[in-house]
């Protein structure tokens, strides 16, 4: 699984190749809103977690503010999640206070004192490094998240297993003028180079935010594979 | 022996008008400093506008308790808007807030009747008017309160907006300079507080635009 991002687009491989797999069914790329787009890499049912969260606060804020959220604090309130491993939450409170006050407390006590006193707070960090590609009033931006829930604002990002190379890669080959064609063709030749297998439109996912969120057909990925 | 009923009622009226305008660059809002109840006057020196953000000034008239309790928490919301985002609320953001807020007590509403008045992203001025439980509407100009009914077929002949059902959707801002639209503010107070018992002492005007908030002062009749 190699990603990589580039200000205003990004492209992801899919996993090791298996016949009976079907390949449509590996979304590594997601939206997040309209002006915000979301790719993955590590253990993806956490990260789906992430990416409804996300979805949750940035439709929240456009009920309350009616504007689109920026692209830094969707990646706030993402981080804002990361971290609330290992303490109760304030809500999961609220709930044990009734359970303890309701049930036969002899049967409960034991359950109360471990686990529901605790709160039922997540028990893991969630294993999954994200790339947040969006555009707001402050033009496109990318930022990366990582487990421990700290971001940084970047250029272009490579997350998955064959990032350090491909990261490399991206220093040589990036500048901040490049064109729109050249973000498509730069990721997607550095994923040629990390991955093993060949590059068809059907084991890799590009998506652009310019200025709204768009997965790439598996015709409009061969125009960009051609291009290669 | 008839029922007792309760004679205590948890709102209270203490009247007064409220005014804006909005120009191609600014943005004028006003309202009177009377604040009464029943036939007397508690104070003939009361402010009914707030200074919610850079941008964004509030009017309000009604029961001012529900008003400044209105004021307060919008002023906290903002605070922590401005923490969680690094900026300033713009004003059209500002009156979804505003609109969501009164509509979360529907079922115990603020007796506040409201303007809100400001500068959008592009600096033009815009003018947001409510009911009492956040139906909001953005308009060219607008009043609000005991003077209202005095004031807004006044401002319709002067400033007649073109209707907002039209397509394509036409700039509801009147073409009026500023020093126009603050004298046709005060021409149509000094109107209302002849007739409305609850409108006079002194019209406080603030005028928001590129350079800033400026405020000012009118006498009315005290009568």
């Amino acid at each position: 699984m190699h990603l990589v991002n580039k200000l205003s687009s990004s492209g992801s491989s899919r996993p090791f190749p298996v016949p009976s797999r079907e390949p449509s069914s590996v979304e590594k790329i997601v939206e997040i809103d309209e002006h915000i787009g979301c790719a993955m890499s590590g253990l993806i049912a956490d990260a789906c977690t992430l990416v409804e969260h996300a979805r949750v606060e940035t439709q929240n804020h456009r009920f309350s503010y009616g504007e689109p959220m920026t692209v830094e604090s969707t990646t706030q309130a993402l981080c804002d999640l990361a971290l609330r491993f290992g303490e109760g939450d304030e809500e999961s409170m609220a709930n044990t206070d009734f359970l303890l006050n309701n049930c036969a407390s002899r049967l409960w006590f034991p359950l109360v004192c471990c686990g529901l006193r605790k709160g039922m707070g997540v028990s893991r960090p969630f294993g999954v490094s994200l790339l947040i590609a969006g555009h707001d009033e402050n033009g496109p931006s990318l930022y990366y998240m990582d487990p421990s829930g700290t971001f940084w604002q970047c250029g272009a990002k490579a997350i998955g297993s064959g990032s350090e190379g491909a990261d490399s890669s991206l220093q040589e080959q990036y500048g901040k003028d490049l064109t729109l064609q050249e973000t498509e063709t730069i990721p997607l030749s550095i994923l040629k180079q990390v991955m093993e297998e060949k590059v068809t439109p059907n084991n890799v996912d590009i998506a652009k935010v310019s200025p709204n969120y768009h997965l790439y057909s598996p015709s409009e990925a061969e125009a960009v594979i051609a291009r290669l | 022996m008839t029922k007792q009923q309760a004679n205590w009622s948890p709102y209270d009226f203490n009247g007064g008008t409220c005014v804006a305008v909005a120009g191609a660059d600014y943005c004028v809002i006003a309202a009177d400093t009377r604040m009464s109840t029943g036939y007397n006057i508690l104070t003939r020196d009361y402010s009914k506008i707030c200074k919610l953000a850079d941008k964004s000034l509030l009017a309000s008239s009604g029961f001012q308790a529900d008003v400044r309790a209105l004021q307060k928490n919008l002023e906290a919301r903002h605070q922590i808007y401005q923490h969680q985002h690094n900026k300033q609320m713009s004003c059209p953001a500002m009156a979804q807030l505003l609109s969501n807020t009164l509509y979360y007590k529907r079922f115990f509403p603020y007796y506040a009747f409201n303007v809100l008045g400001g500068l959008d992203n592009e600096g033009k001025g815009c003018v947001f008017t409510y009911d009492a439980v956040g139906s909001y509407e953005k308009v060219g100009y607008s009043s609000q309160g005991s003077g209202s009914k005095l004031i807004m077929p006044f401002l319709d002949n002067q400033l007649k907006s073109p209707s907002p059902l039209l397509l394509p959707a036409q700039d509801a801002v009147t073409p009026l300079s500023e020093l126009e639209a603050i004298d046709l503010v005060k021409t149509a107070f000094a109107s209302a507080t002849e007739r409305d018992i609850y409108t006079g002492d002194k019209l406080e005007i603030v005028v928001l635009n590129r350079e800033g908030i400026r405020r000012e002062y009118m006498e009315l009749r005290k009568d």
